[in-house]
């Protein structure tokens, strides 16, 4: 309720003695010249309140016996506090996002003159995604812990070329997993906390990912040897997603793109686990990744549907991603090595023909579900094909 | 001197300098060519103004009204804060001290502010004269502290408060302002201290420059200081730290009390 004129009964409180929390709240529900009755049976209270209204830029309009030993104080409410209209609250997101907010929650009252805040990304079809809040519920429900859930003891001594694959493996996933850590963070600095759902799933992906981080580097220690090789490709390829300055083309190539090619990867590690603890790690990783894609695909979704000339600005992304790479013909040769030995169990030569026709497998699976999801996103089919053929060598 | 207008201001806190620094800027920025000098004391400070060095000097009430005096009232009183006008100094009382009247402060222990402030010193022992109250019967407990910068510190004030608080008065003076301020900071238990008497209004500080003063930094001087905003976050954050919510123009009834407690303290009146 805005109301031109209310009162409040301050009983024998004095105005330091706690009447001011009273009077201030109820004055915020006035429009300025409004009228604030204040009921008082504190002879201090005519003296107080009048300086303190001169401090405030109120004014004290004066008192009248009001009966009962009480005094009806009056004030006019000054042009200088806060009002807090009593209206309801819009439920939806701004489209635009005001940057003199800063951190006050959606539809809290915002007293003007408060400093401009740096966040530039301020438009909501830009940032959010329609299934955000869902996602997060998924997300907090979801959390697992590294220490207890994945049976470590289980890991038993393995050929050494089958450890060194394992070691690899994990090396490249957890580097790979790192960039996923560190591209988010870039963006929640700069989102507008109108938008806080965006920058709260952001933070349950960087959980994900320090978990992940965390699973893959105690399997590659497990039997007490260092990780493996980490290669010059792969840095590019992981340097050109933190270059990233736009939100949606990162969501585009980190998310759909990366983190869904990671969806048939991890699916590999766990087919051909050699032991359940491995199997368990990548089993849990791509249930969370799976969300992460969902939240890729739902932004990227969104923007396409809110701006027809995302869809060029994405693909030129890729290329100039590609472009980053060129002269690399593919994965790169360690991590190649080791999901074939990976995939075969052993080094013995006939096993090595099955693993290289399983990673073989595993970049054609990886190449359809990249288009599946593209598809899905609203690309073309030639569009799709030409984006994913693009992404190859990158993997994330 | 050049097209700059250059403010004289006392430096009675470390933000001084980052009120005028940030006031400088801004000027500047609204096309306004401005600068200030720092003074320890406003003697110096009203010395400086006379003789011309600087162009407009950020006076309390007690420099305002000797630069009047000295410029035998020709000299351009240019604006204030909202929080000049109407100010008040109460007398606050220990409720356990038996002082019910003003007559009750005869043989009382009265902690007062610094000799040259105008809102804890000059002016309610000014107006108790008026309301009867015999000062000679009054034992005068005085808190001189920062002197030459006219109670600008609120130490005397709060130095009074304190006496007040632990017993060694049982009454004190003090401005209004800080008066409700610690109230609202909890910083006053309003069980053991109330308000005896509030003086009548007055006024404290002001702009002030000599005649000579040209039209062109006159007008840019007012144009710029009428344009700050209370809902500008830029300048809000500089009128906060000057204690106010927007400029005034210029009124010179508000002084009248105050030359008349001058009169009757020649000693006061006088320049350093």
């Amino acid at each position: 309720m805005t109301a031109g004129a209310i009162a409040v009964d301050g009983g024998d409180l004095p105005l330091g003695g706690g009447l001011l929390s009273l009077v201030r709240p109820a004055l915020t529900l006035l429009e300025p010249d409004g009228v604030l009755a204040v009921l008082s049976r504190s002879s201090s209270v005519a003296e107080d309140l009048a300086s303190w209204c001169r401090a405030e830029r109120h004014e004290y309009l004066g008192a009248e016996a009001a009966g009962d030993r009480m005094t009806r104080h009056l004030v006019r409410r000054g042009r200088f506090s806060v009002h807090r209209p009593a209206v309801p609250v819009d439920p939806h997101l701004p489209e635009r996002a005001d940057a003199s907010t800063g951190f006050a929650p959606n539809g809290s009252v915002v007293e003007p003159g408060g400093p401009r805040y740096p966040f530039d990304l301020v438009e909501r079809d830009r940032v959010t995604a329609p299934e955000v809040a869902e996602l997060y519920e998924q997300a907090v429900a979801a959390q697992w812990s590294a220490a207890r859930d994945i049976p470590w003891s289980t890991i038993p001594r393995h050929e050494a070329a089958l450890e060194l694959a394992v070691r690899q493996v994990m090396t490249f996933l957890a580097e790979n997993e790192l960039s996923a850590l560190y591209v988010p963070s870039r963006f929640i600095a700069r989102l507008h906390p109108a938008y806080v759902g965006v920058a709260m799933f952001l933070a349950t992906q960087m959980q994900d990912e320090s978990r992940h981080i965390d699973v893959f580097l105690r399997r590659a220690h497990a039997t007490g040897s260092p990780p493996a090789i980490s290669s010059a490709s792969t840095s590019r390829s992981l340097h050109s997603l933190l270059e990233i300055d736009n939100f949606t083309e990162a969501s585009f190539l980190l998310s759909v793109l990366g983190e869904g090619t990671f969806l048939d990867l991890l699916a590999f590690v766990e087919r051909f686990a050699p032991d359940e603890a491995t199997a368990e790690l990548a089993r849990r990783a791509r249930i969370d990744e799976a969300r992460h894609v969902h939240f890729g695909l739902s932004h990227v979704r969104h923007a396409l549907a809110h701006d027809g000339t995302l869809y060029p600005r994405l693909e030129a992304a890729v290329r100039h991603r590609a472009a980053t790479l060129a002269g690399i013909g593919g994965v790169p040769a360690p991590v190649q090595d080791a999901l074939t030995i990976y995939a075969a169990g052993a080094s013995d030569p006939r096993r090595v023909a099955r693993g290289h026709e399983a990673f073989r497998e595993l970049l054609a699976t990886m190449h359809e579900g990249r288009i599946r999801r593209l598809r899905s996103a609203g690309f073309t089919a030639e569009q799709a094909a030409a984006i994913s053929d693009l992404h190859t060598p990158n993997f994330m | 001197m050049t097209e700059t207008i250059l403010l004289g201001a006392v430096a009675y806190d470390p933000k001084v300098v980052t009120i005028w620094e940030g006031i400088r800027d801004y000027f500047n920025e609204s096309g306004t060519p401005f600068d200030f000098a720092l003074f320890s004391n406003y003697e110096r400070q009203v010395e400086s103004l006379l003789a011309g060095h600087v162009d407009i000097a950020w006076n309390t009430p007690l420099a305002h009204v000797r630069v009047k005096q000295r410029t035998g009232g020709a000299s351009l009183s240019l604006g204030m804060r909202d929080s000049d006008r109407d100010f008040h100094a109460k007398i606050v009382v220990r409720k356990d001290a038996g002082i019910a009247s003003l007559q009750d402060l005869h043989g009382k222990r009265l902690a007062v502010g610094s000799r040259d402030s105008t809102q804890a010193r000059i002016l309610p022992l000014h107006f108790l004269r008026e309301a009867g109250v015999d000062l000679d019967r009054v034992h005068i407990l005085p808190f001189d502290t920062d002197l030459g910068k006219h109670g600008d510190t609120g130490t005397s004030e709060l130095d009074v408060l304190h006496a007040l608080s632990d017993g060694s008065a049982d009454a004190g003076a003090v401005g209004d302002l800080i008066w409700v301020l610690e109230q609202a900071a909890g910083h006053v238990d309003p069980d053991r201290l109330e308000v005896l008497y509030t003086t009548p209004g007055f006024d404290h500080c002001m702009f002030d420059a000599l005649p000579t003063l040209s039209a062109s930094k006159r007008e840019g001087f007012v144009r710029s200081l009428f344009a700050m905003r209370w809902d500008n976050p830029v300048h809000r954050r500089l009128l906060e730290l000057e204690g106010l919510h927007e400029w005034m123009p210029p009124r010179e009834e508000g002084y009248e009390s105050l030359i008349a407690a001058l009169a009757a303290e020649p000693a006061l009146a006088a320049t350093g």
